[in-house]
């Protein structure tokens, strides 16, 4: 075959298949085909499960060496840093404790209060406890694939939190596994309220700030009463996220002359890097009543009386 | 045959190989190492060092197949590993017969614009496509990938420059 090898057969002379040019061309006209219909049309998820569903096994597979060094560091860790996490856990679980107490009251007095109100009762959603496989590659997003796919019944489009705070979205379904966008993502907004204040806004992820990622709080007025420090949470406007999840935390606060809106910097709650277990909620678009249908905007009926006013004056 | 002055005469590749080592590479480049720009494509190195070694095997369809399943795994655009992969295996062939009458670090420098481009398509792609900016340390993923060249030709050839008639003294 090629030059300076001992092969048995002589390359074919005449038969040599399309040439390398009209397969290039070929082939670079379906990966544009495939990249606009990807991002413009979204049509292409039955390629991704099936190629996805073929590399499980590969995927799992390359897995395993980074799995095993992970259990060997684990085995090493000293007892000293077992005893001091446990330590840690305690102080936490007596602080909580205190405030468990309450929360059982707190309930109590809220449901009757909210049955007082005749209010919707506060929604409830179901939970789905998953791992992350793997943070994705692709260095211009921010994604982490976990290991729970339409067979175990997650959907698109549901919240993804892990302990301290919201974690991202799912974005895209796989047979076994799906795709979560972090928060951090460019292309991730949420709606945040901010608990000091009670001002809603929308952070929007800012992925090139901070390693692997901040928030920023868009569109706050110049002289928005926000400072460094300040929690912002979930709104629950949206219908996506349960209301009250820690998002981020405000780290800086530039107020700019020259705009008309406040450059504010936030770092995120959850463990955006390395973070292991996840909980999938369900989005809670199935649970609260549809959309009022737009109402239809009729400009010509109002503007018709005018112009007949118009016409009987002269 | 025309050869280079001293360039050993190689025992035809095994198929099998071939498609092992893809498959490989594959799966290092799956490896969970976490999100790093400078992060060298070893699937892209091979492609590349097949289809220069062996064309009429390894050539632009099998890059595009093997690119699906590189963007399916990283999340990324549908089509963006496919169309680089592609242009880099077919800038591969072009450039096959020139190749290998250089020695292996001239090669390796040879390959490096190839890498460069293939990142870049990517680049303006992704750019395009409203991604995020990647860091600086992207431009280290070609050089690294033009570095593994020598490592690839070495672990690579190893089946083919085994002694044609093994005996005792040479099992190997």
């Amino acid at each position: 075959m090629p030059l300076g090898t001992l092969d048995r057969t002589p390359p074919p002379f005449f038969k040599q298949g399309p040439s390398a040019l009209s397969k290039l061309m070929v082939c670079s006209a379906l990966a544009l085909f495939l990249m606009v219909a990807d991002s413009r049309f979204r049509i292409t998820q039955p390629i991704r499960a099936a190629v996805a569903t073929v590399l499980f096994p590969v995927q799992w597979l390359s897995m395993r060496p980074v799995l095993a060094v992970r259990t060997v560091q684990d085995y090493f860790i000293s007892l000293n840093s077992a005893l001091t996490n446990e330590e840690a856990a305690r102080r936490k679980l007596i602080l909580q404790s205190a405030r468990a107490g309450q929360v059982e009251q707190l309930l109590n007095e809220n449901t009757q209060l909210r049955k007082l109100l005749g209010l919707r009762e506060r929604l409830n959603t179901p939970t789905l406890a998953a791992e992350v496989l793997y943070d994705a590659a692709d260095p211009y997003t921010r994604k982490v694939v976990i290991d729970k796919g339409l067979a175990q019944g997650v959907e698109a489009g549901s919240p993804v939190i892990d302990e301290s705070g919201v974690l991202g979205q799912v974005t895209r379904v796989h047979p076994l596994i799906s795709e979560v966008t972090l928060v951090t993502d460019s292309e991730q907004a949420i709606p945040v309220l901010n608990t000091r204040t009670g001002n809603r806004g929308i952070a929007y992820g800012d992925a090139g700030r901070y390693g692997s990622g901040g928030l920023e709080l868009r569109y706050m007025a110049a002289n928005a009463d926000v400072q460094p420090g300040d929690l912002l949470t979930t709104s629950g406007v949206d219908g996506v996220y349960p209301p009250g999840i820690p998002v981020a935390k405000v780290a800086k606060v530039e107020r700019r002359p020259d705009s008309a809106f406040a450059r504010i910097v936030c770092y995120p709650q959850a463990q955006v890097d390395g973070v292991r277990h996840v909980m999938v909620l369900k989005s809670l678009l199935s649970q609260i009543p549809p959309r009022p249908a737009p109402e239809d905007a009729t400009p010509a009926q109002k503007k018709l009386p005018a112009r007949a006013a118009r016409s009987a004056t002269p | 045959m025309i050869m280079r002055p001293g360039q050993p005469l190689l025992l035809p590749a095994n198929p099998l190989f071939i498609w092992f080592s893809l498959v490989a590479a594959l799966m290092i480049n799956m490896l969970p190492l976490g999100r790093q720009a400078w992060m060298p494509d070893v699937l892209a190195v091979t492609l590349v060092f097949w289809s220069v070694h062996q064309p009429l095997r390894i050539g632009v369809i099998v890059a595009f197949v093997f690119g699906l399943a590189v963007d399916v795994h990283q999340t990324s655009l549908l089509g963006q590993h496919a169309l680089a992969y592609t242009t880099l295996t077919f800038f591969a062939i072009t450039i096959h017969r020139r190749l290998l009458w250089f020695t292996v670090p001239s090669q390796a420098i040879q390959v490096l614009p190839l890498f460069a481009a293939a990142h870049a398509i990517e680049l303006a792609i992704r750019m395009v496509a409203g991604g995020a900016w990647p860091g600086p340390l992207f431009l280290l993923a070609p050089v690294l990938e033009a570095a593994l060249w020598p490592v690839a030709s070495v672990l690579l050839l190893l089946p083919q420059r085994r002694a044609p008639d093994p005996d005792e003294n040479r099992p190997l």
